[in-house]
């Protein structure tokens, strides 16, 4: 370091800069004054020409048809009303404007801005949708005074034929707090309409389009100056479902007033033809956002409308379960063809009298007889040789007792009995009673519509068909049950039993209901008690129409060969044979009219279906 | 030579210090304003911790006697330069600019901190020297010093982090004297440069130089970004339209708004009185940078001292003209007050080195 240092000159020099930097900073500050002072309205102007308005350009959903391209579920375009809060000055004013001039109520307005709450100010929320021309015309006349509000088209879901196959349709909704964090939902935000239930739900990914957005210039009074960004709404895939409406609706008309359903499927390919479930709801109550009170109206509805029974409803099986029990004993080898049982209407076991269903019996009878007449006392016996374990080993082969994975959510389980399971839910040992009850398919089994129709296509293919609602490439709708069953009886077992069904129907067995002339129906009914024949005992006449029994019918065509599977359940409509079976026959005779001159159902020409459209 | 010394805060800038740290807290308080929409306060709070990051490292170089630093000038400066011809090969490339640094998702620009390497030789060599006019010849050592490393940051994609070494230099060099002969040299042949480099300039920075003389051309391109950031802060006005409202910020109008245009931000909410505060917190560092350099104990000292002061005055000048559409858009951040570690840290050691020569200005015997 030098030992001296004149920095006199540096000193003066730093001066200058000092004055430098002084001198800039003053340009800055008069630059500042300038833009912020003297051009001050120029500038506001500018910025308020400058107001962005982001529209959101909804995606409508893919469309899905039926398996003949029938559009089931469309979009229609509305002009709804939004509301952008983050323009709102005077919220009880907005309010008070919008319920002078719609028809909306305040509790709604305020239902729907609480909704929103969770979504970003800049997000507009939907006030009201389908405006009507008074509505429009009261909105636009004052538009200038409320820049917060704006008329926008949108899309919004339309269910083509009202209730008709809702179930598997489904319908859609607001997403809710809870499904946003639900990894299925991460593409979706706040105020998304998604799917809810059926297809809707179950395909909501594949449904969902990418929604779009414009961004606008807005000037103070809300018009759109010019756009700065478009970009286009891309809609969602389309979906073909295996459904066939024609047999829809028939099976949807023949159910009518009664509670009940209809599962019908392709036995090859498993392709569900039919899901029916009544009484049933119109989803286009839900397309423009419901309110909590006709959703609690629907909830607190004591017939349920909102659920599938084919596939969310267990019911007891009744005598339809015999031919499972038939199965476990020709499998076992404790009965033959030829083992016979003498029924003389009633049989004493355990210290209980166990009643046919007929007074009097059905004399000898051989194992084809005993389905064929559904003979109560020949199934006792075998019940009781074949024990719980092994009807409930059966039960499940065939698949009871787990969900069989169709591409709807929610799917129940039902029930098949253990000594485990009756010590753990009931505290109590399994009775050697019960098994005899469990025979005849009465007492702690409980099924599915479709999961006893699945039973019926192993018992008439053989094989299990993985059942599916979507065309193609389907996905599984529960995880349980995934596994595919892989049945492995022996082949003249079957067959003795699909006989023992055909003549259910035709050789004037309790199925007669079911039979067409040139249509080889194999089937069996069913009559679950809803109570106990004790508590029967104790009710008066009116009571006992009121819960009179369900009735099933199960069954497949031809006997050769079956191409089509179908279940029928009736709720409180008495006998299996009087009020199910004919209803399977409409079924089967539609199909086979329809389907005789073609292939088999997955592979018909789209051009022969579409002119045979029809419903 | 002692490197500790006792007292750190017996001879403390306390003006300078508080000045700089309520300029920071001001731009955490405009990133804050500039997430919410997003609802995404990361910025805010990576922003808060790089001031703390920044104020220790202030006091750490602080604490280490400048001639120490001085002496080893050299060194710093070499690393520096080994760093930068590093990351030409090795570097993350982020918006465009390969001058980042990466390591544990922290990322850092090695060119902030090369200011205060150029800083530091400069001071050191015209230190030495001793000589109130300089010839050729040490202007050209001099001018060799500051072009090395521009020359590899400019190679680095960042024309804006390298520009901003020219101006350190010029103060520097005009401090320690320089013969008129020579400064009206230098300015010839950057006169007879300038329009041989226009040839050399990407197509987008001769439109952003050609926007500032009219801003008519193109409204929605390149002249966008200045007119918006114009109409953010003309629309303030005397007292702003309050924190939090700042709608054109807000909207998107304004773009890059917690870095380079972070002043539009602020100034739309704060109006013209809060800005002039601001910018008089600037004005306050800066006079008290050049106090220090008059009062500094010898003549490395005053240079270091003028050499953070050209600094911190041209990165304020250029990007505040740059918001009020006065400089051409140039993208430096505002210093302290934008989003950024690398800048928020070089700042903060910079000041670190005026408070040294501040604090070690008596000699004693």
């Amino acid at each position: 370091m030098p030992i001296f240092q004149d920095n006199r000159e540096l000193l003066q020099r730093l001066n200058w800069l000092r004055i430098f930097f002084v001198l800039v900073f003053i340009c800055l500050f008069a630059q500042l004054w300038s833009l912020t002072v003297l051009d001050f309205d120029y500038y506001q102007n500018l910025a308020e020409q400058n107001r962005v308005r982001i529209l959101p350009q909804i995606a409508p959903r893919g469309l899905i048809h039926d398996r003949e391209g029938r559009v089931l579920v469309d979009n229609v375009y509305g002009f709804n009303l939004l509301l952008f809060r983050d323009e709102l000055s005077d919220l009880d004013a907005t309010l008070q404007f919008l319920m002078d001039g719609l028809d909306i109520s305040e509790e709604v307005l305020r239902e729907r801005l609480k909704a929103a709450g969770s979504y970003s100010i800049y997000q507009p929320v939907v006030i009201k949708e389908n405006l009507s021309m008074e509505e429009t015309a009261y909105l636009l006349a004052r538009q200038s005074e409320h820049p917060e509000v704006e008329i926008l088209k949108q899309p919004r879901r339309i269910y083509r034929y009202g209730s008709l196959a809702a179930h598997v349709a489904g319908y859609v909704g607001e997403i809710s707090p809870a499904q946003l964090q639900e990894p299925v939902f991460r593409e979706s935000k706040a105020g998304d309409i998604v799917g809810q239930f059926g297809v809707e739900r179950t395909y909501n990914q594949t449904l969902t389009g990418r929604d779009g957005r414009r961004r606008v210039q807005v000037d103070s009074r809300g018009r759109i100056l010019h756009d700065l960004e478009q970009i286009d709404p891309i809609r969602g895939e389309d979906l073909t479902l295996t459904l066939d409406l024609d047999l829809q609706a028939t099976a949807e008309n023949l159910l009518g007033e009664n509670a009940g359903a209809v599962i019908a499927f392709d036995a090859r390919s498993g392709e569900i033809l039919v899901m029916a479930s009544r009484p049933a709801f119109d989803p286009n109550q839900f397309a423009i956002r419901i309110s909590k009170k006709e959703w609690d109206q629907l909830l607190e509805n004591p017939d349920h409308p909102l659920q599938n029974r084919t596939v969310q409803n267990t019911f007891s099986p009744g005598s339809t379960f015999k031919i499972i029990l038939a199965l476990a004993g020709l499998e076992r080898g404790i009965i033959d063809t030829e083992t016979t049982v003498t029924c003389n209407g009633s049989v004493d076991l355990y210290g209980h009298r166990f009643h046919c269903w007929k007074e009097g019996g059905h004399g000898e009878v051989n194992l084809r007889e005993a389905i064929q007449h559904s003979c109560n006392t020949y199934f006792y016996l075998l019940g009781q040789k074949l024990g719980l374990q092994e009807i409930a080993h059966f039960a499940r082969q065939l698949g009871l007792g787990v969900p069989v994975g169709i591409d709807l959510l929610g799917e129940a389980s039902g029930l098949v009995p253990s000594e485990e399971w009756k010590r753990q839910v009931r505290g109590e040992p399994w009775y050697p009673g019960e098994t005899i009850s469990l025979a005849i398919g009465q007492g702690p089994i409980l099924v599915t519509p479709i999961q006893l129709a699945r039973a019926v296509g192993i018992i008439a293919t053989g094989r299990s068909p993985r059942l599916h609602l979507l065309k193609g490439d389907f996905q599984q709708g529960s995880t349980a049950g995934r596994e595919l069953l892989s049945p492995a009886f022996a082949p003249e077992n079957l067959q003795t039993i699909r006989d023992a069904m055909w003549s259910v129907v035709n050789e004037g067995g309790t199925g007669q209901g079911a039979r067409l002339a040139d249509y080889q129906v194999a089937g069996k009914t069913g009559t679950a008690q809803t109570i106990s024949l004790s508590t029967r005992e104790e009710l008066s006449e009116s009571e006992l129409e009121r819960l009179e029994d369900n009735a099933w019918f199960v069954g497949f065509a031809p006997r050769d060969n079956p191409e089509i599977v179908v279940a029928v359940i009736v709720q409180r409509g008495g006998s299996g044979g009087s009020s199910a079976a004919p209803i399977a026959r409409e079924i089967f005779r539609l199909y086979h009219a329809k389907y005789k001159s073609r292939g088999p159902a997955g592979l018909e020409v789209a051009s022969q279906a579409k002119q045979e459209k029809k419903l | 030579m002692k490197v500790w010394e006792r007292g750190i805060f017996t001879q403390f800038d306390y003006a300078l210090f508080m000045g700089a740290l309520i300029l920071a807290l001001l731009g955490a308080l405009g990133i804050y304003n500039a997430s919410p929409q997003s609802g995404d306060y990361s910025f805010f709070l990576r922003h808060l911790l790089w001031i703390s990051v920044g104020v220790g490292v202030c006091l750490f170089v602080m604490s280490i006697d400048y001639h120490f630093l001085a002496d080893h000038a050299l060194l710093f400066y070499t690393l520096l330069a080994l760093l930068l011809i590093g990351i030409l090969f090795f570097g993350t490339e982020i918006n465009g600019s390969r001058s980042w640094l990466t390591f544990g998702g922290v990322s850092f620009q090695p060119s902030e901190l090369a200011k205060l390497t150029v800083i530091l030789l400069l001071a050191q060599y015209l230190g030495q020297l001793n000589e109130n006019h300089l010839e050729y010849r040490h202007f050209l050592i001099l001018a060799s010093i500051t072009l090395f490393p521009m020359i590899l940051i400019t190679i680095q994609g960042d024309l804006g982090t390298a520009l901003m070494f020219l101006p350190i230099l010029m103060g520097m060099v005009v401090v320690a004297g320089v013969k008129k002969q020579l400064l009206a040299g230098v300015l010839v042949v950057s006169l007879c440069v300038a329009p041989v480099s226009w040839f050399f300039l990407q197509d987008y920075q001769k439109q952003r130089i050609l926007v500032t003389f009219d801003p008519g051309l193109d409204p929605q391109g390149i002249g966008y970004q200045s007119r918006q950031s114009q109409i953010a802060i003309g629309s303030g006005g005397l007292f702003g339209k309050g924190l939090g409202q700042g709608l054109q910020s807000q909207l998107g109008f304004v773009p890059e708004i917690h870095t380079d245009f972070i002043f539009a931000i602020l100034a739309e909410e704060i109006g013209f009185v809060g800005s002039i505060l601001i910018l008089m917190l600037y004005l306050l560092i800066l006079m008290r940078l050049i106090r220090i350099a008059e009062t500094a104990r010898d003549r490395v000292g005053i240079l270091i001292s003028t050499g953070v002061a050209s600094l911190i005055f041209f990165h304020v000048a250029i990007n505040v003209g740059m918001t009020l559409g006065i400089v051409p858009p140039i993208g430096i951040p505002l210093p302290l007050l934008s989003y950024g570690g690398s800048a928020t840290v070089t700042v903060f050691a910079a000041l670190g080195l005026a408070l040294n020569v501040y604090q070690r200005r008596f000699v004693y015997y």
